[in-house]
């Protein structure tokens, strides 16, 4: 009942718009650090760059959170916690793939412990190039999952 | 009582990329152990795959997070003496003023992790944007603003661009200012006091017996700087003090960082005004000579050694770093014994730990 009732509200074009902006606006990240791109994730959160001005919250809790930044390059340990924390967030949840390192290895191609490419566990979103990204090009990524999340809801 | 294991993070907002296993009664924490390992990418195996040249940014992201100039200094250093190559005077000004406008952005980073710790959150956005202005400073030097390879073997990639100099003055003179209120605002704040002082008490014997270097041994007031007892590059030449703490506990440990961005100001207006005209790069053979050579260096974390052999090839043989971060985390478990929960990311951060650098 429930579900039929959600089913034909999302029906609405209008109403799925606004459900759309509401996700888009609010994209709260999970506080996970994999690699060396952690201090530009504290520079975009703080005073100059500000990425709350974009509804991107750095927040402690996972559970409440809809977005995973992967700073950095993953190691074959980290990926394991990667997952586990990508698993417990609650849907609709999206993923950033921060610098080369995260794309495909980077620097470290040739590593024995270093996953090459987020992409090989999770599904990726947006990639954002860079050793590490400036803050923003980071702005620039979140910017461009938004207009993502606009148009895939639109589709549906 | 039952002992309850506990783990933490490494999905935490304190520990980074740690994980801690702690041993917890109720709220006291009768052990610690750290699970390490989160970023280990093999770098020392890595860098013998590696000519010297290439190896450079591969060094520098051992301690990427914000000191990757003074921590490449040991490097170059064991190189150029295993060659014998004098590197040119401006060349060495240029390396130490990287080195210490980084140390500046790395102590103040420290600081905006302290007070999230500590849960006062203005401190976590005054420093960063003051740490801010000193990355436009680096990024005007060098054209990064967080990963430089900007100094190489035998000098220094880039000169000093036009107005550099005034700029720099004008942010020092401005930074100066600004340490008076981080202290109005942090260190002599009565909440603070209470989260920090007589927190992790580091004894001066112990600090030694176990190896801690750095900041975290000078606030414990043992009065060691490799730029004072070994001078590299040209420390030599300038005029500053070592700042040591009294009690070692965890508030010394931060007041010692501010004390030494203070230093740095000092050092960095001194070569700002003495350096000299010339080039900035000598040309370096690709092949390096068959020998050994052992360097330390005091990057901002702490002393900084490297070893590397050489068998007469573009690769080194053997690389082996003993990073500040990884002799520091030592103390940890040290620390951690019998206090209550809550005093663990204290702790933690007032040891100023860079995982990357542990794991390399």
């Amino acid at each position: 009942m429930l579900e039929k009732i959600r089913k034909s509200f999302m029906n609405i074009k209008l109403l799925r718009k606004v459900f759309n902006w509401g996700r888009a606006w609010s994209l709260w990240s999970v506080h996970l650090e994999t690699g060396c791109c952690g201090p530009e994730d504290m520079a975009r959160a703080c005073a100059r760059f500000d990425t709350e001005r974009f509804g991107t919250l750095p927040f402690p809790t996972l559970r409440e959170c809809d977005l995973i930044f992967v700073t950095g390059f993953v190691t074959k340990k980290m990926a394991k916690r990667l997952k586990l924390t990508y698993e417990q967030m609650p849907e609709p949840k999206y993923v950033i793939a921060i610098g080369h390192c995260a794309i495909s290895g980077g620097l470290w191609w040739d590593s024995y412990s270093v996953v090459q490419g987020v992409d090989e566990i999770l599904p990726v979103d947006v990639y954002v190039p860079g050793c590490p990204p400036r803050p923003e090009a980071w702005i620039q990524g979140i910017r461009m999952l938004q207009e993502k999340i606009a148009k895939e809801g639109l589709k549906k | 009582m039952s002992v309850m294991k506990l783990s933490m993070g490494p999905q935490h907002p304190i520990t980074g990329h740690f994980r801690f296993i702690l041993d917890v009664d109720g709220d006291l924490v009768l052990k610690l152990e750290p699970d390490i390992g989160y970023t280990h990418r093999g770098i020392e195996k890595l860098a013998e795959k590696r000519t010297y040249l290439q190896n450079l940014p591969v060094i520098e992201r051992v301690n990427s997070y914000c000191d990757s100039a003074g921590t490449m200094l040991g490097y170059l250093e064991a190189i150029e003496e295993l060659m014998g190559l004098e590197v040119p005077e401006r060349a060495k000004y240029l390396r130490v003023i990287a080195a210490e406008l980084n140390r500046i952005a790395s102590h103040l980073y420290a600081a905006c992790l302290f007070s999230v710790a500590t849960g006062l959150e203005t401190m976590l956005m005054w420093p960063i944007n003051d740490r801010e202005l000193v990355l436009d400073l680096l990024e005007k030097l060098t054209g990064q603003r967080i990963t430089y390879t900007y100094q190489t073997i035998g000098g220094v990639r880039f000169d000093m661009p036009e107005g550099f100099k005034e700029e720099a003055l004008k942010r020092l003179d401005y930074l100066e200012k600004r340490t008076e209120d981080y202290y109005k605002m942090l260190l002599w704040n009565h909440t603070f006091h209470m989260r920090t002082k007589k927190v992790g008490i580091l004894k001066p014997s112990d600090a030694i017996k176990l190896g801690v270097v750095g900041p975290n041994l000078r606030a414990s007031g043992v009065k060691v700087d490799v730029r004072k007892d070994e001078p590299y590059e040209v420390y030599d030449k300038f005029d500053f003090s070592i700042p040591t703490g009294k009690n070692g506990d965890s508030y010394d440990r931060l007041e010692v960082r501010f004390k030494e961005v203070e230093q740095s100001i000092n050092i960095l207006r001194q070569a700002l005004k003495d350096i000299p005209k010339g080039p900035i790069k000598k040309w370096a053979p690709p092949i390096v000579p068959k020998g050994e050579a052992y360097t330390r260096v005091e990057a901002a974390r702490g002393e900084f050694g490297y070893y590397i052999v050489a068998d007469g090839t573009m690769k080194p043989y053997r690389l082996k770093m003993s990073p500040p971060s990884f002799r520091n985390l030592i103390a940890l478990p040290h620390l951690c014994k019998n206090v209550p929960l809550g005093d663990i990311p204290v702790i933690y951060i007032s040891l100023d730990l860079i995982p990357m650098d542990v794991d390399r």
